[in-house]
């Protein structure tokens, strides 16, 4: 007997032209958090859908409770007592809590119709079980983002489920909800008997709250159920990457007190910021932090005119101006916005990366009569497409094939070809592996270097602290502090967090 | 995998082209007088003006919406071009060009609404479609024009190639080749498609998605109008009822052509070849049941099945091939 509630021995699954896990171990000890960390495309993802029943194994063997299973769904796994709880939600918005804890099996009265009431009480248990301060028949669209992430878990709970797979947990949680989460995570495993899979690419969490590691690396094992007391970050990186990660830093001297290049001048909107002060040096980086709900996003859209300023000025150059759309913000005065949401707002995932890296150029490209052809456009992007390394098999490749990774990518390779002087960049990097992610803060610093001005939003406080210049906190759609950013991670998340708690 | 096959083989177009074979064949052996020069000739008449309204709402389509105007619309722009022709005495360039523009106009109207209210164009031109037709019942008092111009409905019946094809069939496929350039090879094309793809992304990259989604409505009723000028040229008159009550007998070719064709209902994806392709298919089939003479009644029906089956191979293509090229 062993103590492992779930092994997998020399998985291999192969894929048309790939091999997606290549004699891959993991094993999972009962009452234990184990991290499953790897790059995008190592093979977690293969990894979990083998675990979970989406996926078949070529070869090798999958133990539950020592007793071999193969799953052929997601069904079968889920009555087995393996639940995977998703970065993007699986609740149904419109329903209550309660309907969506007990949905698999909706309690009836006499009658035959749902009895509201055993609704009710059943999924205070699980509820409660978590302590988690919700009545059952709250809508589910009327929680915070936090708590839909805890009723996820309730749910997974509520199937009697041992194994827990989290996927990404933290991506969209706060700071505070973050620790709360992982209270709750050691309390279900302490009390509830769970076992834990956590995948993350934040590894601050996976050393606050992980017993063991796995690490992937091109669908192989780079370590195995390794202790995390004999890891360290360093060490953890180069188990992913291969190689030692690059600690990098923005080092520049931008004289604050230079003029202004863009001057948002007591701005209110109608999405209901107040008197939003703030100005962008030329080739800085701005960092605008706050918690998600702060109304960071909202403002940019409100400067390059989706939504309505009520009162206020924007000045560019010490012009007035006046930004109706996007188009406008693009072709007059040369402002670009990455998106945080790349598969909704970013990308055009049906069309292929030519159409996708060209859409802003298009109309700088075009020739008499509205002409151009795809060789005009290819000649125009290729440059950006290469030095951002995309990989592809061809420009033909329709972008949703593509990996998170590249798929951000292109996003940004669209809006370097279209030259802006200034870019409002949006969480770069939600879901992006770390040698990405690293490429892409050079590639941010670089471009401000040449002059680029930026406004950068993240909630990711030590991507935030290593890229600002300066830093400017909002809080409930209002500016709440400004800080110049001496890179030092305490001094600066500190002074960060007390003007949001204040 | 699969290298060796080449690419065309693996589209839509190539299946719809076999079928379009397959269909030749069968209705050559089994009916009489299929591949006669009359039949051929009538066939390219009608076969003229399905592709036309079927790109008329493959354009719509193009947007993620739809055009039920189309019919009342292009009849309300013959209609006109008939007051023009034998009421006004215009010639009969000028008339075309005005009733192209009266066309676009109706369908900027469609557009406009559309994009304004944010209401589906679903419901917006089920609205048009009885304001347009309606409004030309009343100006036209439900007659005719039947004095036009004889060089105009000469045009109509000129038999060109041995005396095989319409002169209305070039038109369309010249229109084919027009739209193909232009969703190819123009900026404007391109931002039509991404418009029509993600909304979302399209604005946020710059473009504007309201003044794209207009231009595709003004296109089609442009080709609606057009379709309604080759309708008057082929019977010789411009009539209020050529298009059936409201317009209804063009909208189950408009939808069945591009739709066969491997346009995407949610938009994004154009098929200009797919959807001439398409209307010949739906002409075939329509041509070959009439000679077989199973009846009216039989013929709707089976245009009605090929229809959904054509819409539950869309669902199948959203998750299949979306990976061929956008425009083809």
């Amino acid at each position: 007997m062993s103590d492992y509630i779930l092994e997998l021995n020399n998985i291999t699954k192969n894929f048309p032209g790939v091999k997606a896990l290549d004699n891959a171990n993991f094993k999972l000890k009962k009452k234990s958090i184990h991290a499953l960390l790897g790059e995008n495309g190592a093979g977690k993802s293969t990894l979990i859908k083998i675990i979970t029943g989406v996926y078949n194994q070529n070869e090798g063997k999958l133990f539950l409770n020592n007793q071999e299973k193969s799953f052929s769904s997601p069904n079968e796994a889920m009555n087995a007592g393996i639940s995977v709880v998703h970065q993007e939600r699986n609740l149904i918005r419109r329903f209550s809590v309660g309907e969506n804890l007990m949905l698999t099996n909706l309690p009836k009265n006499n009658l035959g119709l749902i009895d509201y009431n055993t609704v009710a009480k059943e999924s205070k248990k699980w509820l409660d079980i978590m302590e988690l301060d919700i009545d059952p028949n709250t809508i589910v669209s009327d929680l915070t983002v936090a708590k839909m992430q805890l009723c996820e878990i309730a749910k997974a709970l509520s199937l009697e489920s041992k194994i827990l797979l989290l996927d990404e947990p933290t991506s969209s949680l706060s700071p505070q909800d973050t620790k709360n989460l992982f209270a709750l995570l050691k309390r279900l495993v302490a009390e509830q008997n769970v076992s834990i899979v956590f995948v993350s690419h934040k590894l601050e969490e996976v050393f606050e709250i992980c017993d063991e590691v796995t690490v992937l690396r091109d669908g192989k094992n780079a370590c195995e159920s390794e202790q995390i007391t004999n890891l360290n970050r360093q060490k953890l990186v180069k188990l992913m990457i291969g190689r030692d990660e690059q600690i990098i830093k923005s080092k520049k001297d931008i004289d604050f007190t230079d003029e202004n290049l863009l001057d948002l001048q007591s701005i209110n909107t109608d999405l209901g910021h107040k008197n939003i002060n703030l100005n962008l040096k030329k080739g800085e980086i701005l960092g605008l932090y706050g918690l998600v709900g702060a109304g960071r996003t909202e403002l940019i859209k409100c400067v390059l005119g989706l939504d309505k300023i009520n009162s206020g000025q924007i000045l560019l150059n010490n012009k007035e101006i006046k930004i109706k759309s996007p188009k406008d913000a693009l072709e007059k005065y040369k402002i670009g916005y990455i998106s945080e949401d790349r598969k909704k707002e970013g990308l055009i995932l049906m069309h292929d990366v030519l159409s996708n890296a060209g859409i802003t150029v298009w109309s700088n490209l075009k020739k008499i009569l509205s002409f151009l052809n795809d060789n005009i456009v290819y000649n125009k992007v290729d440059p950006y497409v290469k030095q951002l390394e995309v990989k592809t098999p061809s420009y033909q490749q329709i972008v949703s094939n593509l990996s998170g990774g590249n798929q951000q990518k292109i996003s940004v390779a669209k809006w370097l070809a279209s030259g802006t002087d200034i870019l409002f960049i949006d969480e770069p990097t939600v879901g992006i592996d770390i040698k990405t992610k690293s490429y892409l803060h050079e590639l941010i610093i670089e471009l401000s270097l040449k002059g680029t001005s930026i406004i950068l939003i993240t909630s990711d406080m030590p991507e935030m602290i290593s890229l600002a210049d300066r830093i400017i906190t909002m809080k409930d759609f209002k500016v709440v502090g400004e800080t110049i950013n001496n890179h030092s991670y305490e001094e600066m998340s500190s002074s960060i967090m007390s003007n949001i708690h204040e | 995998m699969n290298n060796k096959i080449p690419n065309f083989v693996k589209t839509n177009q190539f299946g719809l082209l076999i079928l379009v074979i397959v269909f030749i064949c069968i209705f050559s052996f089994s009916t009489d007088g299929f591949t006669s020069r009359f039949n051929i000739y009538a066939l390219s008449r009608v076969v003229a003006l399905d592709i036309m309204i079927g790109l008329a709402m493959m354009v719509v389509i193009l947007t993620g919406g739809l055009n039920l105007s189309l019919g009342a619309l292009g009849v309300s722009a013959a209609m006109f071009g008939g007051w023009c022709m034998e009421s006004m005495g215009i010639p009969i360039s000028i008339t075309i060009i005005l009733v192209l523009a009266f066309g676009s106009f109706l369908g900027w109207i469609n557009g406009f609404v559309t994009v304004r209210t944010g209401v589906h164009s679903f419901i917006v031109t089920l609205a048009t479609m009885s304001i347009y037709f309606g409004f030309m019942t009343l100006l036209t008092e439900a007659e005719a024009f039947r004095k036009l111009p004889e060089a105009f409905t000469n045009f109509g019946s000129l038999k060109l190639f041995n005396k095989y094809i319409s002169p209305l069939l070039i038109i369309s496929v010249l229109t084919c080749f027009v739209l193909y350039y232009i969703f190819k090879y123009t900026d404007i094309g391109r931002k039509l498609i991404a418009a029509g793809a993600n909304p979302d992304a399209a604005e946020l990259s710059g473009i504007s998605v309201d003044r794209m989604f207009i231009y595709c409505h003004m296109l089609s009723g442009f080709l609606a109008a057009l379709a309604g000028i080759m309708l008057t040229a082929r019977i010789g008159a411009a009539i209020p009822s050529m298009a059936g009550h409201l317009g209804f007998d063009w909208l189950l070719p408009a939808f069945l052509a591009p739709v066969l064709g491997g346009t995407l209902l949610s938009g994004g994806k154009v098929t200009v070849f797919g959807t001439m392709l398409g209307a010949i298919l739906v002409t075939l089939i329509n041509n070959g049941l009439y000679l077989i003479d199973v009846g009216e009644f039989w013929v709707r029906f089976f245009l009605g099945i090929i229809l959904l089956g054509a819409v539950l191979l869309d669902r199948a293509r959203e998750y299949f091939t979306v990976k061929n090229s956008i425009v083809s």
